[in-house]
């Protein structure tokens, strides 16, 4: 069984990008950081690989189990690939920049690796584009994000943007104030993420009636909000509503051209967030843009803290139908000056480095769309 | 990248699909006469809905379809999505038709004779590993799976396994074949499934058949 690789064969879920994806990405993940850059997102720049102990604590333990580790030959510790950047803002939040003024305002850009894909995105290597807000619980923070998150989005022209906001501590509160524990809060659970209306009816017990409203108030954010204004809910759910209201409320007058759902009971990939939080999507396209919340940086009680990450791929491809660049064969010989003021306004050039007798076949050959000739670009 | 606005609903072919059809009906969906044609080899349907198409294929593809998006609401058994648990699909109405269960079975003499909790490792037949794997790993015991499309029944007798897990309506098979129904894993029923981003970026118009099929299973 010795079967010869072959050179261009990738591990699973790992990809080469060519042009023009990877400049495409590129230019889109520079576009986004420069949104989070003008809102006064200064950014930081983790390692690739921490110390486990340090990656896996607080809200980085939600990704223990898609962690690759190895052990540090040199301080003969477990350390870890990072498999989500959050964690990682935080902890220099809450360590290094523990001095600075609060609210503190960060962003980031980088790669994660992820020992597996899901089930429907196999990509193991995700990009990641984030912001992270240290040091407030006023709504406005959760506003503020999903604001600059939505206009980072949209400065990339992507069409048909939606966010859907969730509480995921209102169904453990809901569960505790029933007495719903142990294996059957664990059902109740997988029922809700399926939003299997039979099911809850089945496993709800006490809570059952409040859980299934629960379940058929998610969709547009009016009718919701009003849906879930007719609730009785025990006292600390009830405050949940009302910051999810004041958020919508904000968040309306903010961007009253965003879509905005509500799903009261969403709640994977949330299990670390404690406060209001939210997923990106765009119609039509598969996967998720984006999410983020509520958490606390640091460990122990923390600080209050709210942010998002954008996943690059999934931007990439809900990116709309790209203009490709004016590109100009250059033949050799030809006056430098010319060249540079085309470059200036937007050209790419591609020299030439040796003579051809036929420039315009040459110029199709290298896949340029004009050629220089008599000191302009002509169309090939 | 905006693709084609049509919703698609992805139908199972075979058995449930005669209770599926005057549900989808009475919905209010009816579909092109084109699609009760057994030979046909079309495999897209138009409705009285020009926002609705109807794709025709096998009960575990619907599943798949939904959870990557290619098909935005969908008619599966939970036997299909507890195999595969999509996170991506929402599984929010049930149309108490196509009712079964999954259930372990085997040889009558050897369900007599075994004591199950000294297993550490078990030889299985089915066409659902993972609903497989999940219920004997939940009692410590790891099952090794042989995948098989069809003819479980027959692995027990020629050695192939020592049990199966597979699909039960009225157990005749079984009984034919000398095995013996040993445990119930689920009950199974038809499901209205839909996308989640689906739901979620086109909360009304999904939403909206969503309510239709819950009318028309109720009045069923």
């Amino acid at each position: 069984m010795n079967e010869t690789l072959h050179p261009a064969l990738l591990p699973l879920g790992l990809r080469d990008l060519l042009p023009p994806s990877a400049g495409v990405e590129a230019e889109a993940v520079g576009r986004l950081m420069a949104v989070l850059a003008s809102h006064g997102y200064d950014r930081v720049k983790p390692p690739l690989v921490e110390f486990e102990e340090n990656l896996l604590t607080g809200a980085g333990a939600a990704m223990a189990t898609a962690t690759f580790r190895m052990m540090d030959p040199i301080s003969q510790r477990m350390i870890g690939v990072r498999a989500d950047m959050t964690p990682q803002v935080a902890r220099i939040a809450t360590t290094r920049l523990l001095k600075s003024p609060r609210p503190l305002r960060l962003s980031y850009a980088g790669q994660a690796l992820r020992v597996k894909g899901s089930q429907i995105r196999s990509e193991r290597q995700v990009g990641q584009v984030g912001a992270e807000l240290i040091g407030s619980d006023e709504p406005s923070a959760d506003v503020e994000v999903v604001a600059l998150a939505a206009e980072a989005l949209g400065s990339l022209g992507i069409a048909g943007l939606s966010v859907d906001l969730t509480l995921p501590t209102l169904v453990p509160a809901l569960c505790a104030a029933f007495g719903i524990v142990g294996e059957e809060a664990d059902a109740v659970r997988a029922a809700l993420d399926h939003k299997d209306a039979a099911a809850v009816a089945a496993s709800g017990g006490a809570a059952a009636e409040v859980l299934g409203k629960l379940l058929s108030a998610a969709g547009p954010a009016k009718p919701a909000l009003a849906a879930l204004a007719q609730l009785d809910l025990p006292p600390e759910a009830a405050a949940e509503r009302e910051s999810l209201e004041t958020v919508v409320r904000q968040l309306e007058a903010a961007m009253p051209d965003l879509a905005v759902t509500i799903d009261p009971i969403e709640n994977r990939g949330f299990e670390y967030h404690t406060g209001i939080s939210f997923t990106l999507f765009a119609k039509g396209v598969r996967g998720e843009l984006g999410r983020g919340g509520r958490y606390r940086a640091g460990s122990g009680k923390g600080e209050p803290a709210t942010g998002f990450t954008l996943y690059t791929d999934t931007v990439v491809r809900a990116l709309p139908p790209q203009e490709p660049a004016k590109r100009v064969y250059i033949p050799v010989a030809s006056d430098d000056t010319v060249a540079k003021k085309l470059r200036t306004q937007g050209w790419v050039t591609v020299a030439g480095l040796a003579p051809v007798t036929d420039a315009e076949n040459e110029a199709r050959r290298l896949q340029c769309s004009h050629v220089l000739s008599g000191g302009t670009a002509k169309p090939v | 990248m905006q693709r084609n606005e049509t919703l698609v609903l992805a139908l199972p072919k075979g058995r449930i699909l005669g209770e599926v059809v005057p549900m989808i009906r009475r919905a209010g969906i009816e579909i092109e006469p084109e699609f009760d044609n057994e030979d046909s080899r079309q495999l897209r349907f138009k409705t009285n809905h020009p926002g609705v198409d109807v794709i025709r294929v096998r009960n575990f593809d619907v599943a798949t379809f939904v959870a990557f998006g290619a098909a935005h609401m969908g008619v599966a058994g939970n036997d299909v999505l507890m195999e595969f648990d999509y996170p991506e699909i929402y599984a929010p109405l049930d149309l108490g038709i196509g009712r079964c269960r999954i259930a372990v079975a085997a040889p009558q003499e050897d369900a007599n004779r075994e004591d199950p909790s000294r297993w550490s490792r078990l030889t299985v037949a089915t066409k659902y590993p993972g609903i497989t794997k999940r219920h004997f790993a939940a009692r410590g015991v790891q099952a090794e799976c042989i995948k098989l499309n069809g003819a479980m029944e027959l692995a027990p007798t020629l050695g192939l396994s020592r049990r199966i897990v597979d699909l039960v309506q009225t157990g005749s098979t079984l009984k034919a074949n000398g095995l013996v129904e040993i445990e119930h894993i689920a009950d199974i029923t038809s499901r209205f499934i839909v996308n989640r981003v689906a739901l979620k970026t086109r909360p009304t118009e999904i939403g909206g058949w969503i309510e239709r099929l819950r009318e028309a299973a109720d009045a069923a």
